[in-house]
């Protein structure tokens, strides 16, 4: 059985489940299951995606956001690329058993994973017009043949420009799925992966047109109507995929993670500074980013790095190079900062209601540098501002740029297989279940490596014996009622 | 100055009556094209059929080249008769819909003029469902179904409990009250077995001091109010297929009586063009784009619902005033879109000329079996009137005539009686051509004509509006006849004895003549045509029964339907009618000449395919 993924980034379960617009999303939500998909801590793109297609947590992978520590230096932040995820995914079970795979988009995907199939870059590509973003790269030629220059993202979606926003969104998304298409129709796949960037992208720029409840709600605005109409396009091309396909495919949309509005940010080393927690030598006279900061190492106790959400960092004797906290206080002094942040207040003196994260509970194992806290300000309804200089520890814009929404840690899926014994709404699922659950409905080994559980797991799936034909001579013989000559 | 082509079609209009009319001066804005180019006859397709005909408009061929031959094809493997203008497809896995094609081949003039950089609008277009992508803006006409997948299935509802349901309706009977929860009739959920129909509520209060219906529709409008003999406005509705889908439809509804039952009628429930089942445009929202900007229209392909009037739901005068209403969102999209038009190439189709002579034909012949002196006075010359209508609206057409545009005003096919219908198979039968099972006579009665039939020993079969089929072996599923000296023997037997068939009521010849396919079609897909068609006289046509492949009690017998005017006789007798600003190099117009002309003028070359000739 073949695999498709149609992945949304960022798709909200309660737009994509409750837009009755949404013919195509519907039909397929009433031939399959679908339900809320729980995200992993931290629920962000990168790593979420790969922990999807590999079914192991960001601890597994080594990989805890964009950017992560390359070592215990204080200085030395490297950006996550396709290099930077070697575990077994989904396709590669797949090579295994001899059949081809096509991933677009699937991020971290530059450069190129090159794997038996077709691999395009995702919006992490540097440049595609100069870079190989394909493999095999003469894929290259053929996407610009078809659909010109091809974008990978819309560079500096956090901006005021909401009309060249908007028209940038829908032209790189209409040129992706065009490739979309064609690959599809035209080139050999057992697993097809996609993943719409557009939507996080929309999302980010226009939610506080869209949420009622968004502080800068604004009614009547003309910008309220970008993210329906974006759902709806996307329905449509999704409509135009399920048309396409056979009898023996999986069909799967789903999204790595949720979205909701953003109330503020919350300047975590501004307030570390506060605590007296990070010293710096020089407190700055403008607002400043972290990197810039002239920081007194040897009196710092703990820093954050900003962002959607707080990878919180201590500074330990032996493991930093001036390390400040004994390595036998370090429990201790972690769980202090850990009650610390829980008791954080808004800017209105109300519960922050913080959700404080210790690796090592919740990753099965913990490779690379992994923070020694991460944080989800408000249960991500607040930002992490990791740039310090404000005049309140609450603010309201964005270090890096204007941006309308956080992520949410359930994002949705919706799947149909026409072996598949589940249907209606799933309780309970989790993003690492996917992989498992497409491999076992595929007819495929699940890798011991991975961690998710099938959904399917034990149970007799259908039988795929073809459509029912009984009474269509009662709709023939209807097609020529009311024709008047007859 | 961008050249222009506007085409304006007025389906079935009838050369004598227009002349006769042109002669009277009653059609002014005709007679202005007239004056500043052409007008004549112009030589319709075989048969002489509305889907037929203007597939040949679009293509400039042959039916042959382009493979529409009738409305109704029939399938060999089964011999079951089928519509054969589009073709649903099964979907092709658990989660997509069921597909539609268009059945309608070769090269379309849109098609031509778009690989040219040339735009083209085409509204209401026979034949084009779902319509071609890419080709500019188009909206399919007849073709398109209702809800149910038919051309048109409207309800009657009653208090009476002793009427039953009639021909192609649905029939629903009301408690005796005055305040009624019913429903609308959706389509059929298929995705059960056996098939239900989805269906959704309403509310129905009789406002007996006002005349008037108050009907809760839970859909939008929410509540309307419909005075007694009159029609209500478009409601839009939504049939739940499951919690997550529902389709949405609309509908319009017609008050028939208050007292002393209520009883009112439901049109066939359309799609949405806000939302249609299938696509009914292209681009697919431009349906919508229409309907936000000119409002509701209905997208069934046969708006008027003569199927209502015919069965007596309701009377000439609301049929008339449907009639009026279906021109009417014609006319407001044909100006809508005539406001924007730059260049190129735009096309509107009015069907309602040719509905009205449909129905209203026994009113103007004393010959017919159902003239009605009484009603013919009533009705004041219902054809005639329509004829001027169309002639009112083409001013605003008129009006924009300028050197760089080129106007044409054309019908496909012409009209004429129907008084009294032949009943192919009967005469099969009679001849020893075609044989029943266990000794059956043919009766109107045979349900499914094609399981009654003995195909051991039937040599040919009639299906369609005029088409005959040789029961060919290795073609047909049970076919007997050898293609060859035996086929040939059989094809000879059919012309020469029908030929010879005379009325003898009447006295006169049913009959004009026969033609082989391959002395009127040539092209890809001939062998998907009839093996022979019945050209008919003038009065007669092929009986109800015969056109779906079954049987009547009588070879000839009288027309008593309302539906009382046809033009599917021999297409020599039926030519359209031919309007041009611009003077034509010959005459002798034939409606294959349109496309070559139309691109002529626009400067693009002719498909190589096309066979007609630019007339300028």
């Amino acid at each position: 059985m073949r695999i498709c993924i149609l992945g949304l980034d960022c798709a909200a379960p309660e737009v994509v489940f409750g837009d009755e617009r949404l013919v195509n999303i519907r039909r397929l939500m009433d031939s399959g299951v679908y339900g809320r998909l729980e995200s992993v801590v931290p629920p962000i793109t990168v790593p979420a995606w790969m922990c999807m297609t590999t079914s192991q947590d960001p601890g597994s992978l080594g990989v805890y956001g964009f950017r992560n520590r390359s070592d215990y230096s204080y200085e030395k932040l490297g950006f996550a690329n396709s290099n930077s995820i070697k575990a077994f995914a989904m396709w590669d079970q797949l090579a295994l058993e001899g059949k081809k795979s096509i991933i677009m988009g699937v991020p971290p995907n530059f450069p190129p994973r090159r794997i038996n199939g077709i691999s395009i870059g995702c919006f992490l590509t540097p440049d595609p017009v100069r870079d190989e973003f394909t493999h095999p790269t003469s894929i290259k030629s053929k996407i610009t043949e078809l659909v010109g220059e091809y974008p990978v993202d819309v560079k500096n979606f956090r901006t005021d420009r909401k009309d060249w926003l908007r028209d940038e969104i829908f032209r790189m998304s209409r040129k992706q799925w065009e490739i979309v298409h064609w690959l599809m129709r035209e080139q050999e796949w057992d697993y097809f992966h996609y993943v719409d960037i557009g939507l996080d992208r929309v999302h980010h720029g226009f939610w506080n047109y869209f949420d009622k409840q968004h502080v800068q709600y604004e009614a009547g605005s003309p910008y309220e109507s970008v993210i329906p109409e974006y759902y709806l396009w996307l329905d449509e091309q999704i409509g135009r995929v399920m048309e396409s396909l056979d009898e023996e495919t999986i069909l799967l949309l789903v999204s790595d993670h949720g979205a909701k509005r953003l109330d503020g940010g919350f300047a975590v080393n501004q307030w570390l500074i506060q605590e007296g927690l990070l010293v710096l030598n020089q407190y700055p006279k403008e607002v400043t980013p972290f990197n810039k900061l002239d920081v007194d190492w040897s009196k710092t106790r703990v820093w954050s790095e900003g962002g959607y959400y707080a990878r919180v960092f201590f500074n330990v004797q032996g493991r930093e190079p001036q390390g400040t906290i004994s390595p036998a206080d370090y429990e201790r002094f972690r769980d202090e900062m850990k009650a610390r942040f829980e008791g954080l207040a808004d800017d209105k003196g109300r519960p922050l209601d913080s959700l404080v994260f210790k690796p090592n509970e919740i990753y099965r194992s913990l490779r690379n540098v992994a923070p020694d806290l991460i944080v989800h300000f408000g249960g991500l309804s607040w930002r992490s501002i990791g740039t310090v200089g404000y005049p309140e520890l609450h603010v309201q814009e964005n270090d890096t740029g204007p941006d309308a929404c956080n992520h949410a840690q359930f994002g949705m899926f919706v799947l149909a297989a026409p072996n598949s014994p589940l249907s209606g709404v799933y309780e309970g699922a989790r993003l690492l279940d996917i992989a498992p659950t497409l491999l076992d409905l595929g007819g495929y080994e699940i890798p011991d490596s991975m961690q998710g559980r099938s959904l399917v797991a034990g149970m007799e799936k259908k039988q795929t014996d073809g459509m029912n034909d009984a009474g269509s001579e009662k709709i023939i013989h209807d097609r020529l009622a009311g024709l008047g000559y007859v | 100055m961008k050249k222009k082509v506007i085409v304006i079609g007025l389906d079935g209009l009838e050369p004598t009556i227009v002349e006769s009319l042109l002669q009277h001066g009653e059609l002014p804005n005709l007679s202005r094209i007239r004056q500043h180019g052409h007008y004549g006859r112009i030589k319709t397709t075989y048969p002489a059929q509305t889907p037929v005909a203007w597939s040949s408009f679009a293509t400039g061929t042959n039916p042959g080249a382009h493979g529409i031959f009738d409305f109704i094809r029939r399938d060999p493997e089964t011999y079951q008769p089928d519509l054969a203008l589009s073709q649903f497809l099964p979907p092709k896995n658990a989660f997509s819909p069921p597909r539609v094609v268009s059945r309608r081949k070769g090269v379309a003039l849109w098609k031509v003029l778009a690989q040219a950089g040339v735009p083209s609008t085409v509204l209401r277009f026979p034949c084009a469902f779902p319509p071609d992508v890419g080709c500019g803006r188009i909206l399919a006409g007849v073709g398109v179904p209702d809800l149910r997948g038919g051309q048109g299935t409207g309800a009657f509802y009653t208090q009476d409990p002793t009427i039953t349901a009639q021909e192609h309706e649905q029939l629903v009977h009301l408690a005796k009250a005055d305040d009624i929860k019913t429903h609308v009739i959706g389509p059929r959920n298929t995705s059960v077995k056996p098939f239900t129909d989805l269906t959704t509520e309403i509310r129905v209060r009789v406002d007996r001091a006002a005349s008037k219906l108050i009907i809760e529709t839970g859909g939008t409008p929410a509540k309307i109010e419909v005075a007694e003999k009159a029609w209500g406005p478009w409601v839009r509705l939504k049939f739940k297929l499951s919690m997550l889908q529902s389709i949405p439809g609309m509908v319009r509804f017609y008050v028939c009586q208050l007292a002393p039952l209520i009883q009112f009628y439901a049109s066939p429930v359309n799609f949405d063009p806000a939302s249609p089942l299938y696509p009914i445009s292209a681009p697919a929202e431009y349906a919508r784009e229409l309907a936000d900007k000119v409002g509701l229209f209905s997208t069934l392909g046969m708006a008027e619902d003569h199927t209502a009037y015919n069965n007596g739901r309701f009377d000439e005068q609301a049929y008339q005033a449907q009639c009026d209403s279906v021109f009417e969102e014609r006319e407001k999209m044909m100006l809508f879109e005539l406001d924007r038009f730059r260049e190129g190439f735009f096309f509107v189709l009015f069907d309602t000329p040719d509905r009205v002579q449909h129905m209203f034909w026994r009113l103007r012949d004393r010959q017919h079996p159902g003239y009605n002196p009484d009603l013919a006075q009533r009705c004041e010359e219902p054809i005639e009137k329509m004829y001027r209508r169309c002639d009112k609206m083409l001013a605003s057409v008129v009006n924009r005539l300028d050197e760089n545009t080129l106007v044409i005003v054309l019908s496909d096919h012409g009209f004429n009686s129907f008084r009294r219908s032949f009943d192919t198979n009967t005469w099969l039968w009679q001849q020893g051509l075609l044989a029943l099972k266990n000794d059956k006579k043919p009766a109107e009665d045979l349900t499914n004509p094609a399981e009654s039939i003995d195909w051991s020993k039937t040599h040919a079969y009639a299906v369609g509006l005029g088409g005959i089929y040789l029961n060919l072996r290795g073609r047909e599923q049970a076919g007997i006849v050898h293609e060859g000296a035996e086929a040939d023997r059989v094809r000879k037997a059919i012309e020469e004895g029908l030929r010879e068939i005379v009325d003898s009521e009447r006295q006169r010849p049913a009959i004009q003549s026969v033609s082989r396919r391959e002395s009127i079609y040539s092209g890809a897909f001939v062998s998907e045509s009839p093996d022979l068609l019945v050209n008919f006289q003038e009065g007669y046509r092929v009986s109800w029964q015969s056109a779906v492949g079954g049987f009547s009690d009588t070879l000839l017998s009288d027309n008593t339907r309302f539906w009382s005017g046809d033009h599917i006789i021999d297409p020599e007798a039926v030519p359209g009618v031919l309007f041009m600003n611009h003077p034509v190099r010959r005459e002798n117009a034939a409606i294959t000449d349109m496309a070559p002309t139309i691109l002529h003028y626009l400067g693009v070359p002719a498909d190589p395919a096309m066979e007609g000739e630019s007339l300028i």
